[in-house]
């Protein structure tokens, strides 16, 4: 088993209040929800194991050694699927047969087509790769049922991966320039070309 | 390839940057090496990238060395020196692409451009051939990118998803290849970490195709060429959010992917890469469709 501590990414010296952060940094990063639909659901869910088990290890430790008072309570890593008319489905995308999955899906009959079934094609098309058909059926799943947490965890997902705001990562603002900063870099591209020549590559 | 893939310089460190610029000029003289001082001049970012993920999940770290560089000897470079073959498989993949880019303009570009892409395309054969020699499974994998791409467009069916995959899977599998072709760093697992690396290679190939489509649209419809952006889209959103919405999106999933690796040697280059650098490529792109939207409303207005 790796270093619990290096697991969590903080030295050996950290207080149980920047364990806590880190844990819940990678936490909220980790979460199985972010990668629900992703076709590396399956490795997600073993790297939260593993900070949960890092976590839990610490604060044993920790508690052992009567160096910390707090008690361990990590996140949960299972996503439970809710009652499912379409259990084969589920299999086959879990265990990656997307095509099977798409076949069965596909001789489903159109009147018969519930939130559900919405849902799984959004599905196989994310783990196919196939983001924009995947968020119009996703989109549909949660029009037709919006009260399920299932499809609304799917679609809220999707909306937050297409706004470039993922969870745990330093994307948003990410690119944009006031025009203070355009300024100070123009003066310093400027100091830098009175230097020297130019080195771009 | 299309140079889309490339760092934010201004959000580096000098060391970072050093780092980078270090691979670049290690895999313009890689090319010089391995197939001919003119190869140097198909040099691309995105090529350069792939290089530096290579080097990434590599056990040992790159040694970088100050040379002259061959264009200019009153000029110093940094070399990254690698025993890996990370070097050799981007050097092959700037070659190979290169040759299939160029076999593809000869299809569908104007008469004067389709005469220049005949005279060098023999030097571009004689490369490709040599790269075909030593890395089959690659030349295999950008062939049939093409061939599969040409195919998707024919298709009446095609949406933007199923154009975008010949390329996201292209890229998949360089990356996968990139794994399969290094000692990988102790603590990371083959298989895993192949999974994630081509994943991650998917949705940069996504992105990549993606971003070229939106920034070739307007020149596209005007030739009359085929561009996924203007096939008839399944959406009410204004076309500007409807392309960064698929960018963002696969950006996302690339970042994601990313996140599952442990952390390597390159890692604040990677993340500029993914989280400053491409964000910024796009809004670039992105607001000339917002100009020519609100250009198109004063109109209207008026």
């Amino acid at each position: 088993m790796k270093n619990p501590y290096e697991v969590l990414g903080v030295p050996e010296t950290a207080t149980d209040e920047e364990i806590k952060t880190a844990y819940r940094n990678l936490a909220k990063k980790y979460h199985p929800d972010n990668y629900n639909d992703s076709p590396l659901a399956d490795l997600a869910e073993e790297k939260m194991k593993e900070i949960n088990e890092a976590y839990d290890t610490i604060c044993d430790m920790r508690k052992n050694g009567s160096s910390s008072s707090y008690t361990s309570g990590s996140y949960g890593t299972g996503s439970s699927y809710a009652k499912t008319s379409y259990p084969d489905v589920r299999n086959y995308i879990m265990n990656g047969r997307l095509d099977d999955a798409m076949e069965l899906l596909n001789g489903v009959a159109e009147t018969s087509r519930d939130a559900e079934w919405y849902f799984l094609m959004g599905m196989v098309f994310s783990r196919k790769g196939w983001s924009d058909q995947a968020y119009q059926y996703f989109q549909r799943a949660y029009q037709m049922n919006p009260g399920n947490p299932e499809f609304k965890a799917a679609f809220e997902n999707m909306n937050a991966r297409r706004a470039y705001s993922n969870p745990g990562y330093n994307t948003t603002g990410a690119g944009g320039c006031s025009m203070c900063d355009i300024c100070t870099g123009m003066l310093c591209a400027n100091c830098l070309c009175n230097c020297c020549g130019g080195n771009g590559c | 390839m299309f140079g889309y893939i490339r760092v934010d310089r201004a959000e580096l460190l000098g060391k970072e940057y050093d780092a980078y610029k270090g691979i670049y000029c290690a895999l313009c003289r890689q090319l010089g090496r391995d197939y001919s001082i003119f190869a140097r001049f198909i040099l691309s970012y995105d090529c350069t990238f792939y290089a530096m993920l290579g080097l990434d999940l590599t056990k040992e770290p790159p040694c970088y060395e100050q040379k002259c560089c061959r264009f200019n000897p009153f000029k110093k470079c940094l070399y990254a020196k690698s025993e890996s073959a990370s070097l050799s498989l981007a050097a092959a993949l700037s070659v190979i692409s290169a040759y299939y880019k160029l076999r593809d303009d000869l299809i569908d570009s104007p008469w004067y451009k389709r005469l220049a892409c005949r005279l060098i395309q023999p030097f571009f054969a004689s490369w490709r051939k040599k790269a075909a020699k030593k890395y089959p499974e690659m030349d295999a994998f950008v062939a049939k990118m093409l061939e599969s791409q040409l195919q998707a467009e024919r298709d009446e069916s095609c949406v933007p998803d199923m154009a975008a995959q010949p390329t996201a899977d292209m890229l998949k599998a360089a990356c996968e290849m990139l794994v399969d072709n290094i000692e990988l760093r102790d603590d990371l697992q083959p298989e895993r970490t192949k999974r994630i690396v081509g994943t991650m290679g998917y949705f940069i190939g996504r992105w990549i195709y993606l971003i070229d489509a939106a920034d070739d649209c307007e020149k596209d419809k005007k030739h009359g060429s085929f561009n996924p952006y203007l096939l008839p889209l399944q959406t009410d959103e204004p076309l500007a959010d409807y392309i960064e919405h698929s960018l963002n999106n696969a950006l996302s999933e690339a970042l994601l992917s990313y996140g599952l690796l442990d952390k390597g040697r390159f890692d604040p280059l990677i993340n500029n890469v993914l989280c400053v650098s491409c964000i910024s490529i796009q809004n670039n792109i992105l607001e000339r469709y917002r100009q020519e939207d609100s250009e198109k409303s004063n109109e209207e207005s008026i």
